[in-house]
């Protein structure tokens, strides 16, 4: 379903965030993409889904190659970023309500999706209140439902649990695990080790832009001689802590005044 | 094609409606143009009394200059609500969506559109309330409106390629400074022959001047007058020029 080879990307500047990954997903499986903060995880997801212009390498997502029909791919895909990206000015109802006209979907099959997305995630008492007026935990469960209005073949998730509390966490970890159950394929990018163990198939390891070990959590503990995943973890990917690079993709509007 | 007019209704829908929410937000862009016209009218309604000074008074003299500020003011919104997009990441969601990016930006300049006309309006009717004459009829009113819309969406376009070249809110929002210089250096309080040298000549560097002087004409002189068809040429241009530059910023804005 995702087939990406030799995916590079060097920022303006010099900066390799990503430095030839090389990796399949199939039909259907639940991938995770781990690696600690700076490992280059979401320059690889943002290249997927073409936010981010890569340097060179391809990468196929349901057949079509992202260089030539990115449209193709943008119909197959839903993406629920890191930065929950909300239209403050509207309420949930008329987000998904815009998303599925842009996705061009039929009016009756909207509302049908609408009603079964808000009941999914849990917001149909306040799907008519203004995004502005949602707790964090209510803006990642819409943004996740957002991302399935037009019912993806492949969910890209970046931290899709990051600042949530164990209670929204559970709930979120139920709704991805129904949906991958129902044939969806998911990429998800996370930190949290117990994320990956308890609903990835397999599991890709990243550190410093290159991927340092792949598989099952069973291969993984078997190939590493681990009792855990987070043992793995320390072992493969070193700590870069007050080492990381800033973010390139950041304009820098004080770049002309220092010195 | 018919994906693409749906994609750009659609997306104008959205935008309109950011105009009025917050309803108070309308407010400052149609305050200051009225403040002024009112103050102006009386304070230096002796201007009109020199010589140099078209046959006119002096409100309809200044009556086109409060319809064009309350345009120009609200025009920079466009650049403020695109930055809060893009920073809070929802214009990235739009990226990823399967519709053409030239949707996005006329979604945005029709909300543009959309605001000059209903301003316009606003200040038209309290313009007809205190009697300032229209020579040129309903058809100048319209061709009026025609100028402030292509003006407006130009410079709108103006504060969106600061919002995708900067991508800083703080910075997009203090751009509203710039209004001031184009509108002031120009014909805006008095005719030509009443200017300065230096504020003359400075004047006819301004293309705000051509504008203004075009919208005058329909509200003071009549169709005959040359600047009618110089206010259209220069929001024309302008327009054209600007939405090019818009689009370029957006193939930059994606890294």
């Amino acid at each position: 379903m995702i087939d990406v080879k030799d995916l590079k990307k060097t920022f303006p500047g010099g900066v390799e965030a990503v430095r030839g990954v090389t990796f399949q997903v199939k039909r259907g499986e639940f991938f995770g993409f781990l690696g600690p903060n700076g490992a280059g995880k979401s320059t690889t997801i943002n290249m997927l889904v073409g936010l981010v212009k890569k340097t060179s390498g391809s990468v196929v997502i349901g057949g079509h190659d992202l260089d030539h029909k990115p449209i193709e791919i943008y119909k197959q895909i839903g993406f629920a970023m890191q930065e929950i990206g909300l239209d403050e000015t509207a309420t949930a109802r008329e987000m998904l309500q815009l998303h599925g006209r842009l996705y061009h979907m039929p009016k009756v099959q909207i509302e049908a999706q609408i009603e079964k997305l808000l009941k999914l995630v849990e917001l149909e008492k306040v799907a008519d209140r203004y995004c502005s007026t949602y707790s964090g935990g209510m803006r990642r469960r819409f943004d996740l439902a957002l991302s399935l209005i037009h019912e993806p073949d492949v969910l890209f998730l970046d931290e899709p649990t990051q600042g949530l509390d164990p209670h929204a966490r559970q709930l979120i970890w139920g709704h991805l695990r129904e949906l991958n159950a129902m044939g969806m394929t998911i990429f998800l990018t996370t930190h949290f080790m117990d994320e990956a163990e308890t609903l990835c198939h397999r599991i890709a390891m990243m550190d410093k832009g290159q991927i340092v070990t792949e598989g099952t959590l069973e291969e993984l503990l078997a190939k590493h001689q681990a009792k855990t995943l987070e043992e793995i973890f320390l072992s493969t990917t070193g700590s870069d802590l007050g080492q990381e690079d800033v973010n390139p993709n950041a304009p820098d509007p004080y770049a002309r005044t220092r010195g | 094609m018919r994906n693409f007019v749906s994609d750009w209704f659609y997306l104008s829908a959205r935008c309109t409606k950011q105009i009025w929410r917050p309803l108070l937000a309308l407010i400052p862009s149609l305050f200051i143009p009225i403040f002024f016209f009112f103050v102006n009218a009386n304070s230096l309604g002796a201007i009109a009394k020199s010589p140099g000074f078209p046959n006119v008074s002096y409100r309809d003299f200044i009556a086109p200059v409060a319809m064009f500020t309350a345009v120009f003011f609200s025009a920079g919104n466009a650049g403020i609500e695109m930055v809060q997009d893009i920073s809070n990441g929802y214009f990235k969601k739009l990226m990823i969506m399967p519709i053409n990016r030239l949707a996005i930006l006329l979604g945005r300049l029709t909300e543009v559109a959309i605001q000059a006309v209903m301003q316009g309006l606003i200040v038209l009717v309290l313009l007809l309330a205190v009697g300032v004459n229209f020579r040129t009829g309903f058809f100048g009113i319209i061709s009026i409106f025609v100028i402030l819309i292509l003006f407006a969406m130009a410079w709108s376009c103006v504060s969106m390629i600061a919002a995708l070249r900067t991508q800083n809110a703080r910075l997009v929002q203090s751009m509203f400074v710039i209004v001031f210089p184009f509108l002031y250096i120009t014909t805006s309080q008095a005719p030509k022959s009443l200017l300065s040298p230096t504020f003359r000549v400075l004047s006819s560097y301004n293309p705000v001047t051509y504008v203004i002087e075009g919208v005058r004409a329909l509200v003071i002189s009549g169709w005959s007058d040359p600047a009618i068809p110089e206010a259209f040429a220069t929001v024309v241009v302008l327009f054209l020029i600007l939405v090019v530059f818009t689009l370029a910023s957006f193939q930059k804005a994606m890294k």
